[in-house]
């Protein structure tokens, strides 16, 4: 919202500049800020002395500018300059814009010594609809720097609780009340009338007092539409508005001053003379004052008692609108119900100054303060003749309720000393009457323009809103709360992410949102959809974590860093018989895992790059249950599963070209790893327990068996370990030999088996007492056999 | 001579020459062709192994072995300087070579954020606690203080899963999972990731993450919460930071606070962060007596955070995932 500094002038007295004018709001809850400041170098007011046509183009007006000493012939092409006008001039040798120098030029045969500017040209808003027309008032050869110094404006964010600043006279109360000026009240008359003639020109009649619990009207005849004013131009445009005619400004220049939105009917076009108020029919359809047809559903409409005349708090209808014709009018100020605005505002896609404020909660006594402010208006700007009387329908009185305030509740909650006196004046200055009742306990009944205020702590933030937040104190304290449990369950991420990135790792964050294909893709058909997505690219929840890192793989492979190790530690989401969320390690690796360098050839990664990352990361976290088995997977081409203490908790191997070329990744060898985090977590809770060195000497073997091609290692030392008796420590594949002396899908491989144990040293017929075993055992198990050393 | 006699007199043969060890490459060499080569004394020793007795072949082979090994570790730390291949010519170093090509990896800047922020809190008696991200009405939005079709429910733009089911908004759904399964006094701080129906742009990203704190106690004031904000900023900011509190909106909280910190360097306050005295109506909501205790909340985005403190000026790095952006932390 933008507030003009000078129309808060009005109201209260204002000594600060701009920037201290921002903070003090922004401390009292009012977000404010001081817009960027341009200065403007050459530019000065100028006055248009004659605007006629360019003799050699149509478009274009030859004009005659004066700066209040000089007069320049100016070639102008915007079509509203005219004689008259107070503009932005800017002189030969001026600068707009970053470098755009102001030189004489010679258009269409007439030379033009300087430039009228349009807003836009000025860097002031992007409105580029003719040259800005200044201030009456201005004087001609003004700096332009000045000139714009007295417009001073700040923007403010208004939080949705503080309806009653959605206007410079509310935004004025508030700084009254915090520095303790005098607050000047609007001023206007409250007529008086001997008999309500208005009733016999107008009924109202509500059918949905729960949703239109005050509607007050009146007429005004005899109206003559015109230009506003100066001075209200002025106000308008230094509140960011336009100036349309003098009877919209009204409506639109109370909204600004006082809060209340208003709407003003052309009454010759309400033939029945009825305003009937009700909720829409399904179906029924409507056109907006913005000359849209609006389709309806259940919005609360105003009618002349058939068809709707208006859409309630969100915008007047095209029909019954004010035009240059307009004679008697009709002036609707209303309260109606917040929630009700808000679903219609909402379900037709429509934000007006109106709807913000009602859904806020305007203020119900504000309805007639409004109403009769824009009756003084009408007869002040407009000529018009008031028909004596109003009517208040009001049939849902809104009441304020009181509320209680305690000394024990602010001493606990607001942490700095509040005095009884500073409690009453401060919530005196807010308009909050209260009652004193003795022991340490105030009763206190808030104005009707503070909806926000409803119980104890509403009264307590105000308290320290007007003490202002900077004076309460800082405390720390730092009272242990005893408690054993568990600090934290995610804990072990941090050493996670520490270990795989000094495996060369980088981690990814990666969006969760994804599109259905992809979704798809890596789930079940079980992927997660959204209502309303931001696009059809998000549209679903992922499914897992590798196309996220395949993206992020093609997208560094296309920015020259193609030998990468990526993971991340996020959720995929799925619905079986309810919305899962589970916590995934994953990780990819391509390229190389060493490239070419002066001291040797490129290693490229590969499965057993892969495998060899996940045996190091297990063990870097201290984890020795791991074991791995060969496995199908789906989106694999080919892998093993990941096994700790023996049970399955994730997998590894060669992404399946079909996901690559699905996702588009420029890439044909990709390994990768998936493994569900929670259970790394849970094992890495387990204490470590500490086994005692052996003393005694460890006895290595080495054995060669042949076997066919489709037995696997694992298989084979997992045999050995059985069959190698309690001195048994390690076996270790060391060498693989293939050649066709060994026979037709052959292959050798060279264990290297340990044997220690922990009470003696092993004698040599021990050894090979075992050895013996455990070659009948392969030899049995696998049909190999043993290959002569 | 005996076997073991044998070896006495190669190591002493050795120790002798050792003593005067020569400066001339060539002269190492054939010092290292004398012991090691393949004519050399310890071969010489070896291949009368195989005229002794098969009960003396494995003691007087593990002797000639640690020989050797004695050996070539005293010949190697003479020569440490140089090295030979395996047929043993001598290889010359370029010291100013680089080393082997050594890819280091990295953490993400998000992350090191967390972690950062975590240890700040667990360091004062914080606790961690995670929640769930798609979450129901009640708990994102009706146990918060937000009823439906109030004019809070824009400040955060939101994705729907069914009319009942929402991405969270923020991480304050697990404040009301906290106090509904625990018995105050609470102290907890809740990560996470949250996700607002916004379009993506240099500021703004669809999900972001957040870290949430709760306090739950009898006595419990704006102090309080002033005095954990300032020390958090200190610690994570800098001691020197310079901080202001305003007064602020948010349904869960009565009375509010923005939490904004000066930055030099762009000349303005900068918000960091939300928070404020749990609203009564929550605790009504959950079950606590509101009459009895009281307590703060705080909430602040990760991402921006992280911004703050490196300088990074589009959030959409943090989820492009450049490499040339992921290791420079």
């Amino acid at each position: 919202m933008r507030v003009s500094i000078n129309w808060l002038r009005q109201y209260v007295e204002i000594n600060e500049s701009p920037d201290e004018l921002a903070d003090m709001l922004s401390m009292l809850g009012l977000e404010a800020e001081v817009p960027e400041k341009q200065h403007f170098s050459g530019i000065v007011v100028g006055l248009v002395i004659k605007a006629e046509k360019h003799p050699n183009a149509d478009r274009l007006k030859l004009c005659i500018v004066s700066d209040g000493e000089e007069e320049f012939q100016v070639v102008c092409g915007a079509p509203n300059v005219d004689a008259g006008q107070k503009v932005p001039f800017a002189k030969v040798g001026a600068v707009l814009g970053d470098d755009f120098i102001i030189t004489r030029a010679k258009i269409r045969g007439e030379h033009s010594d300087g430039m009228i500017c349009s807003e836009s040209e000025l860097g002031l808003s992007d409105n580029q609809e003719g040259i800005m027309v200044l201030d009456d008032k201005a004087k001609p050869g003004t700096d332009f720097n000045d000139y714009f110094t007295d417009q001073d404006y700040l923007e403010i964010d208004l939080t949705p609780n503080r309806p009653d600043c959605m206007s410079h006279f509310g935004v004025a109360r508030d700084i009254a009340a915090k520095t303790g000026r005098k607050l000047n009240q609007i001023i206007y008359k409250e007529k008086e009338f001997k008999s309500n003639d208005v009733e016999k020109m107008l009924t109202i009649n509500i059918e949905d007092p729960d949703s239109c619990p005050r509607y007050v009207a009146g007429v005004v005849k005899n109206i003559h539409i015109g230009p506003s004013p100066d001075w209200m131009k002025a106000a308008l445009e230094s509140a960011g508005q336009r100036s349309i005619n003098n009877i919209v400004d009204i409506s639109n220049y109370v909204l600004l001053e006082m809060g209340h939105p208003t709407h003003i009917f052309d009454y010759d076009k309400i033939p029945s003379k009825t305003i009937s108020i009700r909720k829409a029919k399904k179906g029924e359809s409507f056109k907006t004052l913005d000359e849209l047809d609006r389709t309806l559903t259940d919005q609360l409409l105003i009618t002349d008692g058939e068809h709707p005349i208006a859409i309630a708090g969100v915008m007047g209808g095209y029909d019954s609108a004010v035009s240059e014709s307009s004679n008697n009018v009709l002036i609707e100020s209303a309260y109606f119900d917040p929630i009700t605005i808000r679903l219609g505002a909402k379900s037709l896609n429509m934000t007006t100054d109106a709807s913000k404020r009602f859904e806020r909660g305007a203020d119900p006594d504000g309805a007639m303060n409004a109403y009769w402010r824009v009756v003084e208006l009408l007869e002040d700007l407009a000529g018009g003749e008031w028909v004596p009387g109003i009517i208040d329908a009001y049939p849902k009185k809104i009441v304020q309720k009181s509320i209680t305030l305690t000394r024990r509740k602010v001493d606990i909650l607001a942490g700095v000393d509040l005095s009884d006196d500073f409690i009453k004046d401060t919530l005196s200055s807010l308009e909050i009457v209260i009652d004193e009742t003795g022991d340490g306990t105030w009763t206190c009944m808030p104005p009707t323009f503070r909806p926000d205020l409803e119980r104890e702590v509403d009264l307590i933030e105000e308290l320290c809103r007007m003490v202002g937040y900077d004076h309460i104190p800082a405390s720390f304290h730092y009272k242990g709360l005893y408690d054993p449990g568990d600090i934290d369950p995610e804990d072990g991420i941090t050493n996670i992410t520490a270990v795989l990135s000094g495996l060369g790792f980088n981690q990814c964050y990666l969006n969760s949102l994804t599109d259905e294909k992809t979704s798809n893709l890596m789930g079940n058909n079980n992927a997660i959809p959204m209502i309303n997505p931001l696009s059809s690219a998000m549209s679903h929840l992922r499914t897992s974590l590798f196309p996220g890192l395949l993206q992020t793989l093609n997208h560094n492979i296309h920015s020259g860093f193609s030998h990468l190790r990526l993971f991340e530690i996020g959720n995929i989401y799925y619905r079986d018989t309810e919305y899962t969320e589970q916590l995934q390690l994953a990780g990819i690796i391509h390229g190389e895992m060493q490239s070419e360098n002066i001291h040797g050839e490129a290693f490229p990664h590969s499965f057993y790059t892969l495998k060899s990352y996940i045996s190091g990361f297990f063990a870097n976290l201290n984890l020795p249950e791991l074991s791995f088995k060969t496995n199908k997977y789906d989106h694999y081409e080919y892998g093993v599963s990941i096994r700790y203490n023996e049970s399955e908790i994730g997998y590894c191997g060669k992404l399946d070209h079909s996901i690559l070329t699905e996702l588009d990744i420029d890439a044909k060898n990709v390994f990768g790893f998936q493994i569900d985090l929670k259970q790394i977590i849970q094992a890495m809770n387990q204490s470590i327990k500490y086994e005692s060195i052996i003393p005694f000497p460890k006895v290595e073997r080495d054995l060669n068996f042949v076997m066919n091609e489709d037995i696997e290692a694992e298989d084979v030392i997992l045999s050995i370990k059985n069959a190698g008796g309690a001195n048994f420590q390690s076996a270790f594949p060391k060498n693989i030999f293939r050649h066709e002396s060994l026979g037709e899908n052959k292959k050798s491989i060279t264990f290297n088996i340990i044997f220690q144990s922990p009470s003696k040293t092993l004698e040599e017929a021990e050894i090979n007492s075992v050895i013996n075993d455990i070659t009948a055992t392969i030899e049995k198990d696998f049909s190999a056999k043993l290959r002569d050393q | 001579m005996s076997i073991l006699e044998s070896i006495e007199s190669v190591r002493n043969s050795f120790r002798a020459d050792i003593d005067s060890f020569p400066t001339d490459p060539r002269e190492i060499e054939s010092l290292r062709t004398k012991y090691f080569g393949r004519k050399g004394l310890l071969a010489g020793l070896y291949s009368t192994l195989a005229e002794l007795s098969i009960s003396e072949k494995p003691a007087a082979g593990q002797q000639i072995n640690s020989l050797k090994n004695e050996l070539q570790g005293e010949f190697d730390s003479q020569t440490s300087y140089s090295k030979t291949d395996e047929k043993g010519n001598q290889e010359l170093l370029d010291l100013s070579l680089p080393g082997l090509p050594f890819k280091s990896g990295s953490v993400h800047p998000l992350q090191q954020t967390l972690d950062e922020i975590k240890s700040i809190f667990k360091s004062v008696g914080f606790k961690v606690a995670y929640g769930p991200e798609i979450e129901d009405d009640y708990h994102n939005f009706e146990a918060l203080n937000i009823p439906k079709h109030h004019p809070a429910r824009d400040m955060q733009d939101t994705f729907f899963i069914t009319d009942n089911m929402v991405l969270r908004t923020h991480t304050s759904n697990v404040q009301i999972h906290l106090m509904e399964n625990r018995e105050p006094p609470l102290r907890y701080v809740v990560p996470g990731r949250v996700y607002r129906n916004e379009a993506v742009s240099y500021k703004s990203y669809c999900l972001f993450h957040q870290i949430e704190g709760l306090y739950v106690d009898k006595h419990v004031s704006m102090a309080d919460l002033k005095g954990i904000i300032d020390y958090f900023v200190k610690r994570f900011f800098g001691e020197n930071t310079r901080m202001r509190f305003r007064p602020s909106y948010f349904p869960f909280t009565e009375p509010s606070a923005e939490v904004d910190i000066w930055d030099e360097k762009r000349g303005k306050w900068m918000e960091i962060l939300g928070c404020g005295m749990v609203d009564p109506n929550v605790f009504d909501n959950i079950g606590y007596d509101s009459s009895v205790w009281h307590g703060y909340a705080f909430g602040m985005g990760i991402e921006r955070m992280t911004m703050l403190k490196f300088g990074i000026d589009d959030i959409r790095l943090f989820y492009q995932n450049d490499v040339r952006f992921l290791e420079q932390f």
